[in-house]
C-alpha cells in the first residue's frame, strides 16, 4: 500500500532524509521510531506531499506522489505533529470543510461527522469555535477530520501528543480497528509503548537512515538484544549509530 | 527599569539576528529597498511641503496664517494616527500577544510587563510619524529660516506627542480590558472600528474641500480661512504642540521651551497614571483576556439564509474554500475597524463627488466632469489597491500555520489560488464598479468616458486582485501572528509598486486616446488615421498588461507554494 522509493530530503545544510526505502502492506501498522531530529517528521511530511523530495518516491495505492498528488492525497488521511485549524471555524464546519475538500458524499457526511465526533468526544462542542478547544481536543479534532473520508491509509505524527489517558486509550483502540478493517497505518512516535502495544512492524531512523526494520523480534535479532522490551532495542541502535 | 529592558531584549535581538543570520544577501537587499522607497517619500514629501510653503510666502499677508493653518492640520491629522495606531497596538501588546503566557510565568511584576510593552507599543506606534514628520518641519525651518534649536524643539515635541498619544490609548485599552466582560477584549476593536469611521466622516467633511473650488463661497479671506476649519482649544494637546513649534519656529524660545516643559509634564504625568493603573489593574485584565474568547453576536440560522445554501451555485471544493474564507473572515474582530474605515471612505469619496460644484468653478464644465472622470479612474484604481494590500494580500498568509490542511488536501496549490482569486475578485469588482458607476453619475460624464472607466477598471481589478493573490503567495508569512500586517512586508511593498506602477502605465496609455477621442466629439470631427492606430495600439496594450498582470503573478505564486 505504502513504497518509499529512495527517498532524500537535502535542506541544504542537512539531509534531513537519506536513501530512505521501505514498503508498508495493506491493513498494516508501521511504527516510525527515532531521536530528535532523526528525519520521521520530514518522512511523513514527504509521504503526506507537504513538501517535495530530493529525489526518489513516495508511492500510495499505486499513485505517484510527485505525479498525481491529488490522486494519491484523495486515499490518505494526514494527521500532523501539531494540531493548527482555522481557530475562528466551528468543529462540525471544520469537518464540513474537510469533507468538501474530500469529495466526500453530502448525504453521508451528516450521519459520519456525527458518529466521529461522538467517537471522539466532541460531540457537546461540535458548534464552539476551535479557538475555544484544548490541545488534546484539536488533536482529536484532527483525527477525526482525517478520518471522514474514509482513506485507505492513515499517515499520523505523533498521535497522542496532548492527549490525556482516555484520549491515549480511545485513539488506540480506533487505530487497531481500522487496521482490522484493512488500513494501512504508518504513524511516527516518540512513546515506545505505543509504539510496542500498537504496531505489527517498526522502523527505527536515525540521522535520516533506517538503522533497521522488522517486529519487535527481528529488532531484536538486528541489535542482538535478545528478548528485550522496544525501548532496550532502540537505545542499542541508537546508540551504536552515534558512536559510529 | 534594568529588567524592562531585558524584556525588551528579545525583541531587538531578533530584529537584529534576522539580519545578521540571514544566510544570503536577501535581508540586506529588502532593506535596501525598504531604505530606497522610504527615501523616496521622504525627499517627496520634503519637496512637496517646501513647495507648498513657497508658494504661501508669495501670498501677501495671509501666507504665514495659511503655513500656521496647515500646521495645525497636520499636527491634528498625526495625533489622530497616533491615538488609533497605539489603540491597536497597545490591545495587541498588552493582552493578545502570543509571548505574554511565557512573560507572565516569569518572575516580574505584571506593572514591568506593561511599562516594556508601553514602550514597545510607543515606538511601534509613533516612529513612522516621527520619521515623516521630520521633512515637514524641515521645509518649515528652511523657509522661515529657523535655528538649530528649533529642530531639536520640534523633534523633542512630536516624542512628547507620541508619548502623550499612546498613554493616552493605553489608558483607554486598560480601562475596556478591565470594564468588558472575560472573552470579550477584541469588542475594543469594533468600538474603535465604528468611533473611526464616524470620526473620518466628520473630519473630512468639516474641512469641505469642495469649497475650495468655489469662489462665490468666499465673501472675504476671513471667511476663505475660517473655512479651513481645525479644533484648537486650549485643553487639547495638539495645540500645545502646534505652539510649541510656531514659537520656536519664530525664535521666542522661550515661550516655546515652557510650553515644552508643560507638554513633557502632562505626557509623564499619563504615563504615571498609566504604571498606577497597571500595578492594580493590568494582570486582571490580561487574566480576563485569557479565557476562551467569545463570539460577539450569537449565530443566526434562517434555514436555506446561511453561506452553505447560498454558495450552491459553486463547484464543492470552491464553496468550502468560500465558506471557510467568509467565517474565518468576518468571525476575526480585527478586521472589522478596517471595514468601518473602507465604508466610511466610500461614504466620503461619493459624497465629495456629490457636492462639488463644478457649473460654478471658471472653467468649462463638460471638460472639467470628463478631466475629473478620467483621473477618479485611477483614483478608484489606487483605492482598489490599497483594499487589495489590505485583505487580498494577506488571504494566502492567513491560512497560517494550518496551511498544511491545503497542502495535505487532494487540491492542487493551482485551484487553491484561482479559488482564492475568485473570492476576492467578485467582491472587488462589485466595490470598484460601483464607485465608479456611482461617481460617474454624479459628475455627469459623457457616455463614452462612463464606458471607458467601466471597462477600464473591468480589466484592471483582475489584475490587482492576482498580483495580490500571487505575490502573497511569493511572499507567505505562515507563521505571523497578525497576517493583516504582512502588507507593510517586503511582498507587500513589492505589490503596492507593481500596482502603482501598472495603474501609471494604463492611464498614460489612455490618456492621449481619450484626449483624441473626446475632442473629436466635442468638435464634430473624425478622427486620423494616426490618431485610430494610436488608440488601438494604446488599447490593446492596456489589454496584454492587465493579461499578463492577471496570469503570470498566480503561476509564480503556485510554483513558489509548490517547493515551501
Amino acid at each position: 500500500m505504502i513504497d518509499i522509493i529512495n527517498l532524500t530530503k537535502d535542506y541544504g545544510t542537512t539531509i534531513a532524509v537519506s536513501d530512505l526505502s521501505l514498503r508498508v502492506a495493506s491493513g498494516e501498522i508501521y511504527g516510525f521510531i527515532g531521536p530528535n531530529g532523526a528525519g520521521k517528521t520530514t518522512t511523513i511530511r514527504l509521504m503526506g506531499g507537504i513538501i517535495a523530495p530530493t529525489s526518489g518516491s513516495v508511492i500510495i495505492d499505486g499513485f505517484d506522489m510527485a505525479k498525481n498528488p491529488v490522486g494519491a492525497k484523495q486515499i490518505i488521511g494526514f494527521v500532523p505533529d501539531r494540531p493548527f485549524l482555522y481557530e475562528k471555524l466551528t468543529g462540525r464546519e471544520f469537518l464540513k470543510f474537510s469533507s468538501d475538500l474530500y469529495s466526500v458524499d453530502s448525504g453521508i457526511f451528516e450521519q459520519k461527522s456525527a458518529s466521529l465526533l461522538k467517537q471522539f468526544a466532541l460531540w457537546d462542542w461540535a458548534n464552539e469555535i476551535i479557538e475555544a478547544y484544548s490541545h488534546g481536543m484539536k488533536q482529536r479534532l484532527i483525527i477525526a477530520a482525517a478520518l471522514l473520508h474514509d482513506p485507505k491509509v492513515l499517515i499520523i505524527d505523533e498521535p497522542m501528543v496532548g492527549l490525556d489517558p482516555t484520549g491515549v486509550r480511545m485513539v488506540k483502540d480506533i487505530l487497531k480497528q481500522l487496521a482490522a478493517n484493512n488500513i494501512t497505518i504508518f504513524l511516527s512516535t516518540h512513546t515506545l509503548s505505543i509504539a510496542e502495544d500498537l504496531c505489527h512492524r517498526i522502523g527505527v531512523i536515525s540521522k535520516g537512515t533506517l538503522l533497521a526494520q522488522g517486529t519487535l523480534a527481528q529488532l531484536n535479532e538486528a541489535a542482538k538484544t535478545g528478548e528485550a522490551k522496544l525501548e532496550e532495542v532502540f537505545l542499542n541502535l541508537v546508540s551504536h549509530e552515534w558512536e559510529l | 527599569m534594568n529588567t524592562i529592558f531585558i524584556l525588551l531584549r528579545p525583541r531587538l535581538l531578533s530584529f537584529f539576528n534576522n539580519y545578521r543570520m540571514g544566510k544570503n544577501n536577501k535581508s540586506w537587499i529588502r532593506l535596501f529597498m525598504f531604505g530606497s522607497v522610504g527615501a523616496v517619500f521622504w525627499v517627496g514629501s520634503f519637496i512637496m511641503f517646501y513647495r507648498v510653503l513657497l508658494y504661501f510666502q508669495s501670498v501677501q499677508d495671509f501666507g504665514d496664517i495659511l503655513a500656521m493653518k496647515l500646521l495645525s492640520m497636520i499636527i491634528i491629522t498625526l495625533f489622530a494616527l497616533l491615538i488609533f495606531s497605539s489603540i491597536i497596538n497597545s490591545l495587541s501588546h498588552y493582552y493578545l500577544s502570543r509571548d505574554l503566557p511565557l512573560l507572565h510565568s516569569l518572575p516580574v511584576e505584571a506593572k514591568t510587563i506593561f511599562m516594556s510593552r508601553f514602550l514597545l507599543s510607543a515606538f511601534d506606534s509613533s516612529w513612522m510619524v516621527v520619521a515623516f514628520s521630520l521633512p515637514v518641519f524641515l521645509s518649515y525651518g528652511l523657509i522661515y529660516k529657523a535655528g538649530i534649536l528649533f529642530y531639536l524643539i520640534a523633534f523633542i515635541a512630536t516624542i512628547v506627542m507620541c508619548l502623550i498619544a499612546t498613554a493616552i490609548s493605553s489608558l483607554v485599552v486598560m480601562v475596556g480590558a478591565i470594564a468588558l466582560p472575560a472573552g470579550k477584549i477584541r469588542t475594543l476593536f469594533v468600538i474603535m472600528g465604528v468611533g473611526l469611521a464616524i470620526l473620518l466622516i466628520v473630519a473630512l467633511r468639516m474641512i469641505r474641500p469642495e469649497q475650495l473650488v468655489n469662489p462665490d463661497s468666499f465673501a472675504s479671506v476671513v471667511t476663505y480661512l475660517n473655512s479651513l476649519q481645525s479644533p484648537n482649544s486650549s485643553f487639547l494637546p495638539t495645540t500645545w504642540i502646534t505652539d510649541i513649534i510656531i514659537l520656536a519656529m519664530n525664535g521666542n524660545m522661550k515661550s516655546s521651551l515652557f510650553n515644552l516643559a508643560l507638554s513633557t509634564s502632562c505626557a509623564f504625568t499619563l504615563i504615571f497614571l498609566n504604571e498606577s493603573l497597571a500595578r492594580v489593574a493590568y494582570f486582571y485584565g490580561f487574566s480576563q483576556a485569557q479565557t476562551t474568547p467569545k463570539r460577539l453576536f450569537a449565530p443566526v440560522n434562517f434555514q436555506g439564509w446561511d453561506w452553505e445554501h447560498l454558495l450552491n451555485f459553486l463547484s464543492r471544493q470552491a464553496k468550502a474554500f468560500a465558506v471557510k474564507e467568509i467565517r474565518t473572515f468576518f468571525r476575526d474582530s480585527t478586521q472589522w475597524p478596517q471595514l468601518f474605515l473602507i465604508g466610511a471612505l466610500i461614504v466620503v469619496y461619493l459624497y465629495n463627488f456629490s457636492v462639488l460644484p463644478l457649473d460654478r468653478s471658471p472653467m468649462k464644465t463638460v471638460y472639467l466632469q470628463n478631466v475629473f472622470s478620467f483621473l477618479n479612474m485611477g483614483l478608484a484604481a489606487f483605492v482598489l489597491s490599497a483594499i487589495a494590500a489590505r485583505f487580498v494580500y494577506p488571504a494566502v498568509s492567513m491560512e497560517g500555520e494550518a496551511f498544511w490542511i491545503i497542502q495535505a488536501a487532494p487540491v492542487s496549490i493551482k485551484t487553491f489560488l484561482w479559488i482564492k482569486f475568485f473570492l476576492y475578485y467578485v467582491p472587488l469588482i462589485i466595490l470598484t464598479e460601483i464607485l465608479i458607476v456611482a461617481s460617474n453619475l454624479l459628475l455627469g460624464v459623457t457616455p463614452f468616458m462612463m464606458i471607458l472607466s467601466v471597462t477600464t477598471i473591468f480589466f484592471l481589478v483582475p489584475a490587482v486582485v492576482a498580483m495580490a493573490i500571487g505575490l502573497g503567495a511569493i511572499y507567505p508569512d505562515f507563521k505571523s501572528e497578525n497576517p493583516a500586517l504582512s502588507v507593510t512586508s517586503f511582498g507587500g511593498l513589492l505589490f503596492m509598486l507593481c500596482c502603482f506602477g501598472l495603474i501609471i502605465i494604463v492611464v498614460i496609455l489612455e490618456a492621449a486616446p481619450v484626449y483624441y477621442i473626446f475632442m473629436s466629439m466635442m468638435r464634430s470631427q473624425s478622427l486620423s488615421v494616426l490618431q485610430i492606430t494610436w488608440t488601438i495600439i494604446s488599447f490593446a496594450l492596456v489589454l496584454f498588461l492587465c493579461s499578463v498582470a492577471t496570469l503570470y503573478p498566480i503561476r509564480m505564486g503556485e510554483r513558489s507554494l509548490k517547493v515551501k
